[in-house]
């Protein structure tokens, strides 16, 4: 008899064992929110380094559920961060230029970490301002005119 | 003059200050590195300078550098431009003859002492190394004046780290791992047969960036990635825990996802990252397809036995199917095996080290 790849079937397990994974990582970030609100610092749980099935991972995201901040960032590759649900719980994807993703994580923060403009940056911003500034006036003089 | 560093590379490319720490905080999570680690590192990396790398191809079938080049994150066009400056592979180089050998001679010269020797594939050390030659050398001869001046040596795959299966019975060639022919120079194992891609660049890069060797496990590889054994970080572990195992490959548990164990996967003695780097940029990886792993990354994994017998099969004198009666008294026995299995591994191979480390090489004295 030949089996059609389309007629095995192939499921996921929802047996209790499998929610052991994502009560870890909910354990974690209560923990996390705790120590936030207490004054402490931000963490980052890494979502790829855990052992989690599809079903798990769903599971997880749809408990966490959609907050109100959903930011789109185009960093040679699209990342994407959103705040969930439970305020301070970030879930943050970073896809390559290919578009493959490299990393996925929660992060605890009031704001995370990518979304803060680079200090070096940050200092050398309003020369930079200056000097845009100074260029455009000086495109605009008389003798410029078209 | 001065080599610029690669923050200054890559704000000359137009890459931002956030895309490399988006880029670091992939990289940091990818070496497992503590959680906020993203922005230290990109300040380290930045302020490093590209690092010399001189690759050079032995006993082996070019899968290392295929994986290699398959890497995402980082991805080999950003590790090459940004990071390393691959002065000389057989495969990938533009020159050849006199060219290509003139390269490497240039790099070992300008970059004496500093340069990195990725080495893939074993090297053939019978009858004075005459299995295998290039440019008129033997491997053996080009190991030793190469490694010279290298600061480090990074042996990849699982033939340049332990032998692999040119090593593997009869071993005609009387091929040994890179550790049997360089005894004075700091060696990083990145086993797998391949390594892993995003492992090999992630060595790679924490050495860029840290300025430094990372962490070793006992048999010399990077514990960022070979820290945990494929079966303590797998998605299928609870089914193990549960006592849940697919008895054939299209039975009802292998369908539901079950433990893989009784169908021979070694994942109980086997470090790697698969589990969780996984391959192909992530999409999957062997255990996730439905094959158990069959141990590439650990020392003689092709003279182990069957890839399908359970690992406990020895202690219990049969290869076959386990029964059901059976199946719990094996779960126990299994991480007692398994981790007998492994210390015996570690032992082996660093007697064989320290055997050889003060004797002159001699392949008529090697196990094979």
């Amino acid at each position: 008899m030949t089996v059609r790849l389309a007629d095995i079937r192939v499921t996921f397990d929802h047996g209790y064992g499998l929610a052991a994974g994502v009560n870890a990582v909910l354990s974690e970030v209560i923990q996390g929110l705790e120590r936030l609100a207490a004054g402490g610092e931000p963490r980052t749980i890494d979502l790829r380094s855990l052992p989690l099935n599809p079903v798990e991972r769903e599971r997880l995201r749809a408990l966490l559920g959609d907050g109100e901040v959903d930011v789109t960032l185009d960093l040679e590759g699209v990342s994407r961060v959103r705040e969930t649900g439970a305020a301070g719980v970030w879930w943050i994807e970073h896809r390559d230029a290919g578009g493959e993703l490299i990393a996925e994580m929660l992060e605890i923060a009031r704001v995370p970490d990518i979304l803060n403009t680079d200090p070096e940056d940050l200092g050398r911003s309003a020369g930079a301002l200056r000097d845009r500034i100074r260029a455009a006036q000086s495109a605009a003089t008389p003798e410029n005119a078209p | 003059m001065t080599q610029p560093t690669i923050g200054e590379l890559l704000l000359q490319n137009g890459v931002s200050r956030r895309a490399f720490l988006k880029y670091c905080t992939a990289m940091a999570t990818l070496m497992a590195l503590p959680a906020g680690m993203g922005r230290a590192l990109a300040a380290q990396a930045a302020a490093a300078r590209r690092l010399a790398v001189v690759y050079l191809s032995f006993q082996e079938c070019t899968g290392c550098a295929e994986s290699l080049l398959r890497a995402y994150s980082p991805s080999i066009e950003n590790l090459l431009f940004n990071v390393i400056s691959l002065d000389y592979q057989h495969t990938l180089m533009a020159a050849a003859g006199h060219q290509a050998e003139g390269a490497l001679a240039q790099t070992m010269k300008e970059n004496f002492g500093q340069y990195l020797v990725i080495v893939d594939g074993a090297i053939p050390a019978a009858d004075g190394g005459v299995y295998g030659t290039s440019g008129g050398k033997s491997y053996l001869d080009t190991m030793r004046e190469v490694s010279k001046g290298a600061a480090a040596i990074i042996s990849l795959g699982t033939c340049a780290a332990f032998g692999g299966i040119p090593m593997a019975k009869p071993n005609p060639t009387g091929a040994v791992p890179v550790s049997d022919v360089i005894s004075d120079k700091p060696i990083v194992n990145v086993s797998g047969c391949p390594p892993v891609p995003e492992v090999i660049t992630g060595t790679l890069f924490q050495f860029v960036a840290m300025g430094k060797l990372p962490e070793l496990d006992a048999l010399g590889r990077p514990k960022t990635f070979f820290g945990n054994t494929i079966h303590d970080r797998c998605y299928r572990r609870p089914f193990y825990d549960e006592g849940k195992f697919a008895k054939t490959f299209d039975d009802e548990g292998a369908r539901n996802g079950w433990c893989l164990y009784e169908l021979g996967c070694k994942g109980p003695t086997t470090y790697n990252a698969c589990a969780t780097v996984k391959w192909n940029g992530g999409t999957s990886w062997p255990v996730e397809s439905g094959h158990g792993c069959i141990g590439c990354s650990e020392p003689n994994f092709w003279d182990k036995g069957s890839f399908y017998a359970p690992l406990s099969s020895a202690a219990f004198g049969r290869a076959g199917n386990v029964s059901p009666r059976d199946a719990a008294r094996l779960v126990g026995a299994a991480a007692v095996v398994g981790g007998a299995i492994g210390l015996g591994a570690a032992a082996v191979s660093r007697q064989r080290q320290t055997r050889l480390a003060g004797a002159p090489l001699d392949p008529q004295k090697k196990e094979d």
